[in-house]
């Protein structure tokens, strides 16, 4: 441990600490200016933002740069420093072209904050004078760079050579010509690329998705987890009246540190599909009809009786609540043994090592948790070839396999779900579900960890919050689970899952928690 | 509670006869109300009342009327989207469509802008929010009527030719 004074006030940190972080305990949390520091990266150590005075050196040190030493004297906001820091942000800001009305970072650029902390001076340089580069300059599929408004911290360099390795971008010329651009004939495509938008301290990488669609002062964030992939990533789900503009990683050093990826960040589109369900829709006469929502709940629990239902199918996109409820509605329908499990052969593509899983599904783990049998489409159409009555299908598409939509053609099939699919197209009865975004759900991620998903947005038109619909079936054929709100339901799945205690789903910690008895559970599947 | 100073009870005095009497109040005011008509009748340019709408009052040059958006040297809209006016506005009434623009020096620009002069308050901010100087309330017009209330949502082709009368 060592023990140093910041600004008048003695604290103990351990030994190799970086003085940066010293600061920031010492300061109450707060940062010193910076433009290059970045946790999770090497140190640069070029924007010279975070100078502080170290009693004993002649000379400001960046603390950046610097590990702590016992009895270390540091001051952080002495006139000395604060003057050193105007004048770098002075020097940031000599070619910036200030284009702060048209600059999607406006409201989260750290140029404007320090500015506002430590600039506020009257600038001598002529708008005439500013080195001009290049702007709006499409450098991949996702990322659009502004080369006059970077401040070459070469945070996206470093990202793009020690995160993903792959190098794309680079710092060419020199002096105040120096600036970030790809080598010609490269793009920054990466399916990481849009960190480097999330890292960049200014507007001068900013996404070509979120570009000029809303201003950021008017979003509001909500915490909940990526639904991409089945290593449930934390991210933040901006939003604005009901609509989903942008998914930005929430740092969770056990499952995604501060990164996401960009497949992962592109999911929030399929919340506001065109072919999203939002009414119940019933065939008549051959065609799929809109109903209201009393007259489909009449039908879906007409449809859900006990003996009427030949099979069920759970696709493991549906969240952990919803997956132990349905298991309970199985067991009643279909017997002790219940015929129910998901397709294993849906949900996978290619991953990567870093953060993209293979498995495509963001619940697989907690359908293995409860022991749902998930088979290959062939093994499940011999399976359903056997089986009469009504097909239940809650979420995914399993009639996308043909073998399995021949084998389900003799029966009634009902389809929870929430897009247009091939088993919506062939169902009898349609009903609208939300999806993950327009929920407060868990998830359960590869590693075992059951994380939460905070409701941002409402679900369109008729869809509501799916563990209502499944309670009240539930009810309808006489189980009544006896869940009254989220709490409740959250108790019982705890006491599915034999967790120590039964509220801890409900006080769950912010990185969520991992059962160890569950920790080696296998995942179904591939 | 009752405050330094001031009864905790506020007792109102009775009224006399006089005043209780219906008709010799009601005579004083009326001579009141003659009073002032017939100094008005004998001092006619120093009447208040403005013969609206064949004559108009005059305005002081920052008078708040209807917005425009104003444009640049070569014709085209000023406006950038930048939605500083959409934030400041405390009655929420402009809705702003950003789009990309051809000119890549330019960049930004809003492809549609509208106004819900229902909603508008006229306090003014947001020409004083604009950084580009694409807003102004300056053209005086303060007759607005419509026959629908979608009439008065005004869009950006209406703002940049906005000379008309009152009528929109
Ligand atoms: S990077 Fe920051 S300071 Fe520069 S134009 Fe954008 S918002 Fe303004
Ligand atoms: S583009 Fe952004 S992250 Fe990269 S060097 Fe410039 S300011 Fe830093
Ligand atoms: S790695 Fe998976 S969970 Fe994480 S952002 Fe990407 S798709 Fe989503
Ligand atoms: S005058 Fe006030 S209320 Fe009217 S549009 Fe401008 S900011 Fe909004
Ligand atoms: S943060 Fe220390 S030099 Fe940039």
């Amino acid at each position: 441990m060592a023990k140093l004074t910041i600004d008048g006030k003695e604290i103990e940190v351990p030994d190799g600490t970086r003085l940066f972080d010293a600061c920031r305990e010492a300061r109450g949390g707060r940062d010193l200016p910076h433009f290059c520091y970045h946790p999770d990266l090497s140190i640069a150590g070029v924007c010279r933002l975070c100078q502080v005075e170290i009693e004993g050196m002649p000379k400001l040190t960046i603390a950046c740069n610097t590990i702590v030493r016992d009895g270390m004297v540091v001051h952080t906001t002495s006139k000395r420093v604060n003057q050193a820091v105007t004048q770098v942000l002075e020097m940031h800001l000599i070619n910036h072209p200030v284009d702060c009305p048209i600059c999607d970072q406006a409201g989260e650029c750290g140029l404007q904050d320090q500015y506002m902390d430590y600039g506020l001076y009257e600038s001598e340089v002529e708008k005439t004078d500013k080195v001009l580069k290049k702007k709006a300059k499409v450098i991949g599929p996702h990322v659009i760079l502004d080369q006059e408004r970077c401040v070459l911290c070469a945070r996206c360099t470093r990202f793009c050579e020690e995160v993903t390795g792959t190098g794309e971008l680079g710092i060419y010329n020199r002096g105040d010509r120096a600036e970030i651009d790809v080598a010609p004939g490269v793009e920054l495509d990466n399916n990481y690329s849009l960190n480097t938008v999330d890292i960049c301290p200014v507007g001068a990488l900013t996404s070509r998705d979120f570009r000029f669609q809303k201003r950021v002062w008017l979003l509001k964030s909500t915490s909940s987890v990526c639904n991409g992939c089945a290593t449930g990533c934390n991210v933040r789900v901006d939003h604005e009246g009901g609509r989903i503009y942008r998914l930005k990683p929430r740092r969770n050093d056990e499952v995604n540190g501060p990164w996401m990826c960009d497949k992962g960040r592109m999911t929030y589109k399929d919340v506001h599909r065109e072919d999203r369900l939002d009414r119940v829709l019933v065939r008549r006469e051959g065609e799929l009809q809109p109903i209201s929502w009393a007259e489909g709940r009449q039908e879906l629990l007409g449809a859900v009786k006990p003996g009427g239902v030949g099979y069920v199918l759970a696709d493991p996109g549906r969240s952990l609540e919803e997956l132990v409820l349905i298991q309970r509605l199985a067991t009643e329908l279909v017997g002790e043994e219940p015929m129910a499990g998901g397709v294993s052969d849906d949900g996978h593509d290619e991953g990567d090592d870093l953060l993209l899983s293979a498995d495509r599904r963001p619940n697989r783990k907690a359908l293995a948790w409860l022991d749902f049998a998930e088979k290959p489409a062939e093994a499940l159409a011999g399976e359903l070839s056997g089986a009469s009555g009504v097909l239940l299908v809650f979420g995914g598409d399993p009639l996308a396999h043909q073998a399995l939509a021949d084998a389900a053609s003799r029966m009634r099939v009902v389809y929870l779900g929430t897009h247009r699919t091939a088993t919506a197209e062939a169902a009898d009865v349609v009903v609208p579900l939300s999806m993950w975004a327009e929920k407060d759900a868990l998830w359960v991620n590869k590693q075992g960890r059951i994380q939460r998903g905070q409701r941002a947005v409402l679900p369109p038109g008729d869809a509501r919050e799916d563990w209502r619909v499944l309670v009240d079936l539930l009810q309808s054929i006489g189980h009544d689970p006896e869940v009254a709100g989220l709490p409740a339901l959250r108790r019982l799945v705890a006491a599915r899952l034999e967790l120590e205690d039964e509220n801890l789903l409900n006080r769950l910690p912010e990185g969520g928690y991992a059962p160890p008895r569950l920790a080696d559970a296998p995942t179904g599947g591939r | 509670m009752s405050y330094k100073g001031l009864p905790d009870v506020v007792t109102t005095r009775r009224r006399n006869l006089l005043e209780s009497a219906y008709f010799t109040e009601i005579a004083r005011g009326l001579a009141v109300t003659g009073r002032h008509l017939i100094r008005n009748l004998f001092n006619t340019d120093k009447m208040p009342t403005v013969q609206y709408p064949d004559q108009k009052r005059d305005y002081g040059p920052r008078f708040r009327g209807r917005h425009r958006l104003t444009q640049r040297e070569d014709g085209s809209p000023r406006c950038v989207a930048c939605m500083m006016c959409s934030t400041v506005c405390p009655a929420d009434c402009i809705e702003i469509i950003a789009g990309e623009h051809p000119d890549p020096t330019i960049e930004k620009y809003s492809k549609e802008f509208n106004i819900d002069l229902l909603r508008c308050v006229y306090c003014g901010l947001c020409e004083e929010a604009c950084p580009c100087d694409a807003i102004r309330m300056d053209t005086g017009i303060y007759e607005i009527a419509a026959e629908t209330r979608e009439a008065f949502v005004v869009n950006k082709d209406f703002l940049l030719n906005n000379d008309k009368d009152g009528t929109l």
